[in-house]
């Protein structure tokens, strides 16, 4: 479970998050919608310790991110997995040394055969051959980036997965496939999952719970039939576009 | 006010860089070790930086001697070049020759990697699993470097006294054995070690600092720019600075 209760965060003048609370039940999808420059990508950050709070706290599974420093918070990064916008893949780094490196770091027991076995069948789950273990990011689409950041996430079977904008800048074939993947993670491996997306399509699909997130706020929180009656002006704009576009179909 | 402002963040920036060699430290005494990624750092800084740190250890041996020849031919000691060349390089020249060489040549793209690691979120990524990037980058490219600093710098002095002694016998015509007595009497273990000494520090140094301008680097491609710009120039003056001092403190006579 995360629980994330009050927190609040500045960068110099800039307020970016102004008292966020909201709570993820173990197992379950929540979802962060907002604009860009809501500050999504950085109460996303406050999760997994990447950045600190200005005040209030983070809570995983019974452990306060938030206060914890150096090797402490190193340890407590062992049960969770991340997805990044771009990727992040390593690119000094082959696919295959990209989605073996949290297993070669994180259980250093597994022999080189037992740690390219799990390699192969994460990027099989994600669709992925064995032809592209050799080769770097620099040589792969954009959605395979994409996959080869997920099957990285997945692959030392974390509790938490933190999904950074997993569909931006993909095509509609992708993202649906992406959309699965998050899906199939969590009843599958029990995952509880936290992704951030502006996305909506993709996030009524996936979200057990959703939270809209307007100029620091929550404008919204809840089931997606609950955010999506929400009075809040700035929710129903977000929304409406969407939501008519899909009625016209 | 700005002025203010800037000299405020100066200082800032080099409390959070003496904060991060310390990070550095800790790390680098702390298991999991990673000899293969020390010997992967010290192929791409050391023996990547052979050739131009030899070419320009020949040159400047080869000038210096051109150059002895002529001033201490005025005097009639000639005999004296080989001497003053090695004591020159030795205690000066190598040490700071090389590590301007190689700040030039590796320096910068230990900055720029870095660099893009961070804009890239890929240094975050790797702290999500549960990985530290200071372990795993930082302390193999400065174990790396104060090994092969002093390493180079011998391979400068080696190759920058034989091309002072070719120069002096083939072009010079100083008759070879004098050249070498007098080599031997000038220079003694000490100036080695001295040079060697300074050689030690400026790795360390130079690692430092340009891992730092990278692992700090802010604001896309451009940012990593500057970065690389500010760690060439930074790791420079450290370099003569330090060189100064280092003399300053080994010369003074108590």
């Amino acid at each position: 479970m995360i629980e994330i209760v009050d927190v609040w965060k500045s960068f110099g003048d800039n307020q970016v998050l102004k008292g966020i609370s909201m709570r993820i039940e173990t197992g379950t999808t929540f979802v962060v919608l907002g604009g860009s420059g809501s500050g999504k990508t950085v109460l996303m950050k406050h999760v997994i310790g990447l950045l600190k709070p200005d005040r209030g706290r983070v809570v995983v599974d019974g452990v306060e991110i938030s206060s914890l420093r150096g090797r402490e918070l190193t340890e407590a990064r062992r049960s969770f997995g991340m997805v990044f916008q771009a990727g992040a893949l390593f690119d000094s780094m082959t696919v295959h040394d990209n989605v073996a490196f949290p297993l070669k770091e994180k259980q250093r027991q597994l022999s080189r055969d037992e740690i390219r076995a799990q390699v192969v069948e994460k990027l099989r789950v994600v669709d992925l051959g064995e032809e592209i273990l050799g080769r770097y990011p620099a040589e792969l689409s954009g959605g395979m980036k994409k996959r080869v950041a997920l099957a990285r996430a997945l692959v030392s079977n974390p509790s938490v997965v933190l999904y950074d904008e997993p569909t931006t800048g993909l095509d509609p074939i992708t993202t649906d496939y992406v959309d699965d993947m998050i899906v199939h993670a969590k009843e599958r491996l029990g995952v509880t999952s936290m992704v951030i997306s502006h996305d909506i399509a993709s996030s009524f699909k996936v979200a057990d719970k959703l939270a809209v997130l307007y100029d620091g706020h929550i404008a919204a929180q809840g089931t997606p039939e609950e955010v999506r009656a929400s009075k809040h002006p700035f929710v129903q704009k977000f929304l409406a576009l969407w939501f008519e576009k899909q009625s016209s179909e | 006010m700005p002025r203010v402002k800037r000299l405020r963040a100066a200082i800032e920036d080099f409390g959070e860089m003496i904060f991060f060699a310390g990070e550095m430290l800790a790390w680098a005494f702390r298991p999991p070790f990673r000899p293969e990624l020390v010997l992967t750092q010290m192929a791409a800084i050391g023996v990547g930086s052979t050739f131009i740190v030899a070419t320009t250890g020949v040159f400047a041996g080869m000038v210096l001697s051109l150059q002895f020849e002529y001033a201490m031919s005025q005097l009639g000691a000639q005999g004296y070049v080989g001497g003053s060349v090695a004591v020159a390089l030795t205690r000066e020249l190598a040490p700071v020759f090389t590590a301007l060489m190689i700040i030039g040549r590796s320096g910068s793209a230990i900055t720029t990697e870095l660099g893009t690691m961070r804009v890239t979120e890929q240094i975050d990524a790797m702290e999500t699993m549960a990985v530290s990037p200071v372990q795993y980058l930082v302390v193999p490219r400065v174990i790396a470097s104060v090994a092969m600093f002093p390493v180079l710098t011998m391979v400068f002095n080696a190759l920058g006294f034989a091309g002072a002694y070719v120069m002096g016998i083939y072009v010079s015509r100083i008759p070879a054995g004098p050249f070498i007595a007098h080599t031997r009497e000038l220079v003694v273990v000490g100036d080695i070690l001295h040079g060697l000494g300074k050689s030690l520090v400026f790795g360390a140094a130079v690692a430092v600092i340009t891992c730092w301008r990278g692992y700090s680097a802010r604001g896309g491609s451009r940012g990593v720019g500057e970065g690389t710009t500010r760690a060439v120039v930074m790791s420079s003056i450290t370099i003569l600075v330090v060189d100064y001092a280092f003399t300053l403190i080994s010369v003074a006579k108590p």
